[in-house]
């Protein structure tokens, strides 16, 4: 004996089997899995990375070392080959990418990329390349979704959705922060608020970190030393702070904006050469006294917390950092933004601090707590993430005591910026790349338009079920409707047409209640706050979908009808053009 | 067929999970073994450049060192010794603030250990912070330290008592001081009583500082140091003939010790001028009296002089100088009376008062005498600070 799915009885009770058969939940167990090899891949990568470093460079890089020449200039020679004729994929954002697999490739990358991803960006960090590896941790997580999930048999839906939580999965892990993964995967990835897919995503970043913290240590990013409690006026001091990191961000995105689509523009044979140019110039930078600059600078993050510089040396780094990162990057060297975006942050946040405290020696803030403020104000206005960036700062930190300056100085940097550079980076290398993509900041500019909006009073009277079909009938003759709705008890709606009721009076039912002569059906009713686009979803099934109170089903608040929402929908797009 | 049967099998989604569960502790087997490597490797290289910031340290080069130091922190960044090292590294090359910084994390994650709490200590010392200095100083003499721990008491408490008598907090070294005493009331270690007993003499107190000496020189009877200072601090307490004992055994001891020859000619001044002194007879104490009177007398009229102070219009006392001298004209024509005495005391105190009264405030008013002056000066203040009768 079968069941209409064809699982036997002894099957459909066996928990494990049912488990595994509901892709839903197979696909919640793929997304641990995900996790795992994701974290595994992140911790062999940043291994990678270091000891790249250390071989290349040495153990302690010190100005003027000729290495900090030599190194990123060849091996930048030897990556550009690697890239333009071994693994093209490896150059350019991952979150653009994994983006694009989402919205376009119906979830699918390359395995290739994420090994070329891997080998390319551990070269180019480990060679001193101003980047950082968040980014490429990101799509080798990504790319180990998708590899994972081509292997399975999952609807279309659910191997495009493999992509982000992948995303999510490499992004904790290079962070060790899974929080911050999560949402930047939601803000910028999906780029929409999705239940469905959160699940997923929170196990896969979860369970990545989790693999994370078991080999390389659960302690935060960076270490803070103690932060000293201040006074409600000294959030004007890292109001300045957000300020000046909103146009600083903007400075930055609109330089990269700027360069990136016109160094592409080079002959080709340039391209071999641009990665090396960079390399030489940030070796430079270097050898001639801030070798601080080359790689992702993590450590040096952690100096300047612990005050290890003085606010004009931060001021520089600050400076030359960014320098370093647009050479990098509009090079497209293999490589991602978040660690020098966090650096630049870090050592622009500790110079402001200290000139602050130049000016006002009796402010509480340590160079350590205006550095930590300093990291999410260039999240939130150069990555465009305010969320994310509130919990990144949190979370690498581990200390929650500094939120309430982090939320001040964020959200007036992300206002500058969003007012001065519209376009979000990732956005705009998409744009670059020819690609249009979808963003959670497009659709919170987008005005969503909703059923209040094109709700209307009934034409007629509103009938209730417990009428005869003769009351309804009287009630009805003066009005001009054809369509009259019921409101059933003891609840739901129903609706009954002129025709109808003349055809049961005809047919001797006029004694009877209306609530008996009804079809058993009930209509579907929508709300005044659902968006418009759901009332298309009714309004051909029914000439007519109620719209009820939220707090009483049976209190009417208007009609939804197929003309009223066209009406409305021609009424914007007049108003738009 | 076989194929088929096959092919279904491994696309059930049991055996996927099962190849994955397998798959992931292959992979998790093989990243274990690939971080250990990594790991060692990490942490040779982190003591190689400890080991290098440590020469450099020791070759007096402290910006090398703060390198060598960070570099072993990059690959071994919880290792409590690198921070501590790299923290005094900082304090060193005279980064206070950056010190202090990093000392407090440590202190943070690890507040009883000695070692920081003494970092810590001598940050606020050279800050000049009392206050700082007592909190991590005690906090490192009472705290936890991971080998010597009584010896790096004992240095840390001795630092401390150092840095207060610099600071001039002199009750506070003494509190200190005497804390540390009665920690070690039988110790046998001479260094550490030695030590002792001069920061005793350092910080003004005599009295435990003799006791400290004696302890010593009890239990070693050919510590010259020991037994001159026992001279050194009962001459400070005025008790003349103990020290004299003292000083002549530490010259014995040390025939080439200044300072004990100095004090003891001292000493012998005193007693030999002192009228009051055992054994002396009534002619003898008179002489003496007179003696140090008419001393007494010159010294005034010489330090009247350096002053541009006028003693003649005595009729009119316009300062202490001239009051004095006023008080000395009075008492003269008594002393020069056949009929005068050891005890004869006049309307303005006894001869030997207004010597001791000339004496101390010549030497606030043209500085510290020398010789005989000195001698009487001395006597006056031992007589007016101490039991005069040891003397006798």
């Amino acid at each position: 004996m079968t069941s209409q799915a064809g699982i036997s009885e002894k099957q459909a009770k066996r928990p494990g089997v049912d488990t595994f058969r509901n892709e839903d939940h197979f696909f919640l167990f793929l997304a641990v899995f995900i996790g795992i090899f994701s974290g595994l891949a992140v911790v062999c990568f940043r291994l990678a990375i270091d000891w790249t470093r250390v071989g290349l460079l040495g153990p302690a890089p010190q100005p003027h070392d000729l290495r900090l020449l030599v190194v990123p200039t060849v091996v930048s020679l030897f990556l550009a080959v690697l890239v333009i004729h071994v693994f093209p994929s490896a150059r350019d954002s991952g979150v653009s990418q994994t983006k694009a697999a989402l919205y376009i490739f119906n979830g699918y990358i390359p395995f290739r990329t994420a090994i070329g991803k891997f080998i390319c960006a551990a070269l180019a960090i480990g060679a001193g390349h101003s980047l950082g590896p968040e980014d490429p941790s990101l799509q080798i997580g990504a790319a180990i979704a998708s590899g994972l999930g081509r292997r399975m048999s999952f609807s279309r839906e659910k191997l495009r959705l493999l992509a982000p939580v992948g995303a999510a999965a490499g992004l904790g892990a290079a962070f060790n922060a899974p929080i911050s993964a999560v949402l930047f995967v939601i803000e910028e990835v999906i780029g929409r608020w999705s239940a469905g897919i959160l699940g997923s995503v929170v196990l896969s970043a979860i369970s990545s970190v989790v693999v994370v913290r078991w080999f390389l240590g659960s302690q935060p990013l960076f270490r803070i030393p103690p932060v000293a409690s201040m006074r409600p006026v000294e959030l004007v001091a890292y109001a300045v702070l957000g300020l000046a990191g909103g146009l600083a961000a903007v400075i930055f995105a609109k330089t990269i904006g700027y360069l990136r689509p016109r160094l592409r523009a080079w002959p080709r044979w340039t391209q071999y050469f641009l990665p090396a140019g960079a390399g030489l110039l940030i070796g430079l930078m270097g050898y001639f006294g801030t070798p601080q600059i080359m790689g992702a600078g993590y450590q040096y993050i952690d100096e300047a917390m612990h005050g290890q510089f003085t606010w004009q040396i931060l001021a520089i780094l600050a400076g030359l950092k960014i320098l370093a990162t647009i050479l990098s990057f509009i090079t497209r060297t293999p490589g991602g933004v978040f660690a020098p975006t966090l650096f630049i942050g870090a050592m622009m946040g500790g110079a402001i601090g200290g000139i602050e405290h130049h000016f006002y020696p009796h402010l509480a803030g340590s160079t350590a707590t205006y550095a930590l403020v300093g990291m999410g104000v260039l999240f939130a206005g150069f990555l465009r993430v305010p969320l994310t960036s509130v919990f990144m700062v949190l979370e690498v930190s581990g200390n929650y005591s500094i939120i309430v300056p982090v939320i001040l100085a964020n959200t007036i940097a992300y206002v500058i910026s969003r007012s001065l550079q519209p376009t979000p980076i990732f956005d705009l290398l998409a744009r670059q790349d020819g690609l249009e993509l979808p963003s959670l900041e497009e659709q919170r500019d987008e005005d969503v338009l909703k059923v209040e909006d094109a709700m209307e009073s009934p034409d007629g009277p509103v009938l209730n079920a417990e009428e005869t079909v003769a009351a309804a009938n009287l009630s009805t003759e003066k009005s001009s409707a054809e369509v009259f709705l019921v409101r059933m008890s003891p609840t739901g709606w129903n609706s009954v047409t002129r025709d109808l009721l003349r055809q049961w009076m005809g047919e001797g039912k006029a004694e009877m209640t209306l609530g008996s002569v009804l079809p058993s059906g009930r209509l579907p009713h929508l709300h005044p706050d659902y968006p418009l686009e759901m009332a298309l979803r009714y309004v051909y099934q029914t000439p007519l979908v109620p719209v009820v109170s939220r707090a009483d089903f049976r209190k009417l608040e208007g009609v939804i009808s197929s003309h009223a929402v066209l009406e409305r929908y021609h009424v914007v797009s007049r108003e738009n053009l | 067929m076989l194929r088929a049967q096959l092919q279904s099998f491994t696309r059930r989604r049991s055996f996927i999970f099962a190849s994955l569960t397998l798959l992931a502790i292959l992979c998790f087997l093989a990243v274990s073994r690939l971080v250990t490597r990594f790991g060692e490797q990490e942490k040779a290289l982190a003591r190689h450049m400890y080991a290098l910031g440590q020469s450099e340290q020791a070759a007096g080069q402290p910006e090398r060192a703060l390198e060598a130091y960070r570099a072993a922190l990059l690959y071994d960044r919880d290792n409590f010794q690198y921070q501590l090292s790299l923290a005094r590294a900082l304090r060193d090359s005279g980064r206070t603030e950056e010190a202090e910084t990093y000392l407090l994390r440590l202190w943070e994650a690890n507040p009883q250990d000695g070692a920081v709490n003494l970092a810590l200590g001598r940050l606020a010392a050279r800050r000049g912070s009392v206050e700082g200095a007592l909190h991590y100083y005690h906090n490192a003499i009472y705290g936890i330290w991971s080998a010597n721990a009584e010896s790096a008491r004992n240095d840390a408490e001795f630092e401390l008592i150092e840095f207060l008598i610099k600071a001039g907090a002199e009750p506070q070294a003494q509190a200190e001081l005497i804390t540390l005493a009665a920690r070690h009331p039988n110790d046998n270690d001479e260094d550490i009583n030695m030590r002792i007993a001069q920061l005793f003499m350092q910080v003004h107190d005599y009295e435990h500082a003799l006791t400290a000496f004696q302890l010593v020189w009890e239990r070693d009877r050919g510590n010259a140091a020991a037994v001159a200072g026992a001279g050194d601090a009962a001459f400070a307490l005025a008790r003349f003939r103990k020290a004299e004992s003292y000083l002549r055994t530490a010259l014995k001891l040390n025939p080439n010790d200044a300072h004990s020859s100095d004090l003891l000619q001292m000493t012998n001044t005193i007693l030999a001028a002192d009228p009051f002194a055992r054994g002396v007879t009534e002619a003898e104490s008179v002489r003496r009296i007179r003696s140090a009177f008419e001393i007494a007398g010159a010294r005034l009229e010489s330090c009247a002089k350096q002053k541009n102070v006028d003693l003649t219009n005595a009729a009119v006392p316009t300062g202490p100088l001239v009051t004095l001298r006023l008080r000395w004209l009075t008492m003269k024509s008594p002393m020069k009376n056949s009929n005068f005495s050891s005890d004869f005391a006049g309307a303005s105190g006894s001869p030997m008062d207004l010597v001791a009264d000339i004496e101390q405030e010549t030497a606030t008013a043209c500085g510290e005498p020398s010789g005989m002056d000195k001698a009487l000066l001395l006597m006056a203040q031992g007589h007016s600070s101490s039991d005069i009768g040891e003397n006798k």
